[in-house]
């Protein structure tokens, strides 16, 4: 019988699991001790027992479209990928320090800009960044937060160094698959809990639920969160349905709410009108209030920005927040650190271009070729150029973009970002992976122990977005202190 | 609790109840049809006529036969009124009202609905229909069962109530009006003869056959069997038990203005239905009359609960 790890590749990246074909990492022994115990269809059976259970579980993204409704199911591999808690201790705390660092980045922004005038950033870049809010300025949310929920993606280069790639600051999805994918995973591989100390991650939603709380405008004993959500239409409309079912907060739609003359916001219930203290809203800023931002939003609620700023409402992610989520601003992350808390990065950026910098763009032009090029505003993985996988003509039609508008792109290095041992057609292949920790901050900060794993399906693909063909892993953060 | 939920909840009990109950009426009808000769007027055809849908039915098939019927009653999900059409509605309503159900009973249905997509080519096949009808009744049973082991009684619960009984006092008017087809005057005399095996049918499509052999101690005659599925005060599936439970529901819940008097004079209504000296006509008339209260009850829910009016 051949080995499921046979011909198995540890040269492309480093390998998450593996030094080699044959040897397994310090954190992967017991699991692979594991593996080497199931037969070929052993494995193939609990790959079937996971499809099953995502199936009834019903954990999908709804397609829709005028020829119907097309449930497509969440793409799971069932092999976990696994992190040392002594490292993730130390990322843990990086993550921390950051968010900590960007909300004071934001306050000031909307504040008296010190930053700026220090000289650590050109004001253009606040100016012109499309997230930038004035309705926001002057704006004190509780505890001076901004990002109540951050999702910052990690990549493991070559060189074994965990680097932060962004930080997503609007709306971060992906918890919900990173919760369900471990309920899935304790059904697979139930043993597994059994002998390996894996830290539980299922208390999210209380500390979600708790940060929510903690930023309401009064201390009452009640405190009446509601979850905001573009409706079934959404393509993330499970995670929030799901969030809200966890935490037992009600899930409304905008026109399930309402803005009084007195400022306040109130749901349409069967008692009637009732008052709502703190959304959670999973609705970008230019959906959120039509009085303020887009006119045509049918999604939002018409004064929810009167109410927030009138302090009757609390709203996470505060409105303005994306400022921060800003490819471009990015690059100024490390020098937060260093200047609002005095610290020194404890995780580090990818070293990062900026196009509107003459000599940055000068560069970036000169090696579009090696480079990956994003656009500073966009999510799920749209409208970037991975230079090394690209054509010659959708490089010169990059160069063309670029020099239209550098402000909007900036350029990285190609990270040869590390895999992990992925079941394909009944055999491991290392595939391309990174991860998406989720970071709460309220009166307190509370990092998940691990995050959501994205892993690019495609042999040799970088692109781990759901959207674009990607799938996830459960994520093990495991400790060894006595083993 | 949102109105657009209640909503919601509301009209996922009534589609599970709906879903549960044609797949009882066409797995009794099967069994009825297996007993009786071939040739006795009673055929596929009083599905549909009991479900009011020859016209839609007849649009898209010429025949009505058993092959045709059963499709159009439990595949078609172009018919609203089809068992596939009923889940898919449950479906959607309970993956829109998560946050308000234990996950269980979005898994069931889940389930239930892969279930169904899945086996739909295996209908045509008696056999195969067999399994699938109890495999569906034993689904929503599960529905319902968890739903009253694991959710607390509160306000959704109140909604899913309602909606359930709503649906089934709905369906027990119809199985009472395939039961006043039986009455007519110029029932042939095979029809006559087969009589008994009638009524244990119109029974057993209301799962109260057992109960009333318990409660009556008689042999099965048609007036008994009209009393026992209007009035009996203690059967599940009889109009008045129905009645008696939403009243329940509406009693409990805030802003019922009118409903609770509203919900006395319709018991009061059925009450007083005397079905002994009717004719079939005048059966049909009252069974009529109670479906157009039932439906203005749901109107009524509607208005108070669903649409609420802001300012």
């Amino acid at each position: 019988m051949k080995s499921i790890w046979e011909n198995y590749k540890t040269d492309v990246a480093y390998d998450e699991l593996m030094y080699s074909e044959f040897q397994s990492r310090p954190v992967s022994h017991q699991l692979c001790r594991y593996l080497d115990t199931l037969k070929k269809d052993d494995i193939e059976k609990r790959k079937n027992a996971a499809e099953l259970a995502i199936m009834e579980m019903g954990i999908s993204f709804t397609v829709y479209s005028d020829e119907g409704n097309i449930d497509r199911a969440w793409p799971f591999d069932i092999i976990p990928r696994i992190i040392d808690a002594r490292e993730w201790r130390i990322i843990e705390k990086g993550l921390k320090q950051r968010l900590t660092a960007l909300n004071c980045f934001i306050s000031d922004v909307y504040g008296e800009q010190a930053f700026i005038k220090a000289g650590k950033m050109p004001s253009e870049i606040v100016n012109s960044s499309k997230n930038f809010r004035k309705e926001c300025v002057g704006m004190k949310p509780k505890h001076n937060v901004w990002a109540n929920i951050c999702g910052t993606d990690l990549v493991r280069d070559k060189d074994g160094i965990m680097y932060v790639l962004e930080d997503n600051l609007r709306v971060p999805s992906g918890v919900s698959y990173m919760l369900e994918n471990r309920v899935i995973t304790k059904r697979v591989f139930p043993e597994l809990f059994q002998d390996i100390d894996i830290l539980p991650i299922d208390d999210y939603p209380t500390h979600l639920h708790d940060m929510l709380t903690s930023i309401a405008p009064h201390q009452n004993d009640q405190v009446t969160c509601a979850v905001l959500t573009p409706g079934i239409y959404n393509s993330a409309y499970f995670e929030h349905a799901y969030l809200a079912q966890q935490m037992g907060a009600q899930l409304v739609e905008g026109n399930d709410l309402v803005v009084n003359d007195d400022d306040c916001v109130y749901m349409k219930t069967i008692r009637g009108l009732e008052k709502v203290d703190v959304i959670y809203r999973r609705i970008d800023d230019d959906f959120l209030d039509p009085e303020v931002f887009r006119k045509d939003s049918t999604l939002g609620v018409p004064g929810l920005m009167r109410a927030w700023k009138a302090g009757n409402v609390a709203l996470a992610n505060a409105p303005g927040a994306g400022v921060a989520d800003d490819k471009v601003v990015y690059a100024y992350v490390p020098e937060m650190i260093r200047y609002y808390l005095n610290e020194e990065p404890i995780l580090p950026n990818v070293p990062t271009y900026l196009c509107s910098n003459p000599e940055h763009l000068e560069y970036v032009l000169e090696h579009l070729a090696e480079l990956v090029v994003k656009p500073a505003n966009e999510s799920g993985g749209y409208g970037m150029l991975v230079g090394p996988h690209a054509t010659a003509k959708e490089v010169e039609n990059f160069r063309e973009i670029i020099q239209k508008d550098p402000r909007n792109y900036i350029a990285q290095p190609t990270l040869s970002i590390s895999t992990a041992p992925t079941l394909c057609k009944s055999k491991l292949e290392p595939r391309h992976i990174d991860l998406r920790p989720f970071i709460l901050q309220g009166e307190d900060t509370f990092v998940t122990a691990g995050g959501l794993t994205r892993v690019a399906l495609k042999k040799g693909s970088l692109v781990v977005n759901s959207s674009q063909g990607g799938g996830s892993k459960d994520t093990w953060i495991i400790n060894m202190e006595d083993k | 609790m949102l109105s657009r939920s209640a909503e919601r909840i509301y009209w996922l009990a009534r589609y599970v109840e709906r879903t549960e109950n044609i797949a009882r009426l066409v797995n009794v009808h099967m069994n009825l049809l297996m007993d009786l000769p071939k040739g006795v007027e009673m055929g596929w055809r009083q599905l549909i006529l009991i479900n009011g849908a020859e016209h839609t039915f007849y649009e898209k098939y010429n025949v009505a036969n058993e092959r045709n019927i059963t499709r159009f009653l439990l595949a078609d999900d172009t018919y609203s009124g089809s068992l596939l059409s009923s889940l898919t509605a449950a479906r959607e309503n309970i993956r829109t009202s998560r946050d308000l159900l234990p996950d269980e009973a979005w898994e069931q249905v889940n389930e239930m609905y892969l279930f169904a997509k899945k086996n739909l080519d295996t209908l045509a096949n008696r056999r195969h229909r067999v399994i699938f009808l109890n495999e569906i009744l034993k689904g929503c049973q599960r529905f319902t069962g968890l739903l009253s082991g694991y959710m607390s009684h509160n306000d959704p619960y109140a909604f899913i109530r309602l909606g359930r009984n709503i649906e089934r006092a709905d369906m027990t008017t119809r199985i009472l009006d395939l039961a006043s087809l039986l009455l007519s005057e110029s029932r042939s005399d095979e029809v006559r003869q087969y009589e008994t095996i009638l009524w244990m049918n119109v029974l057993k499509a209301l799962n109260a056959l057992l109960m009333y052999r318990q409660q009556k101690h008689s042999r099965i005659n048609g007036d008994d069997v009209l009393n026992f599925l209007l009035q009996d005060s203690n059967l599940p599936r009889s109009v008045s038990c129905c009645i008696s439970e939403i009243s329940e529901c509406i009693i409990k819940l805030p802003n019922n203005d009118q409903l609770p008097e509203k919900i006395i004079e319709l018991q009061a209504y059925v009450q007083t239905i005397n079905n002994e000296e009717t004719t079939q006509a005048q059966l049909r008339v009252i069974l009529d009359d109670l479906q157009n209260k039932i439906g203005s009850l749901h109107n009524a829910i509607n208005h108070n609960w669903f649409s609420i009016v802001t300012g």
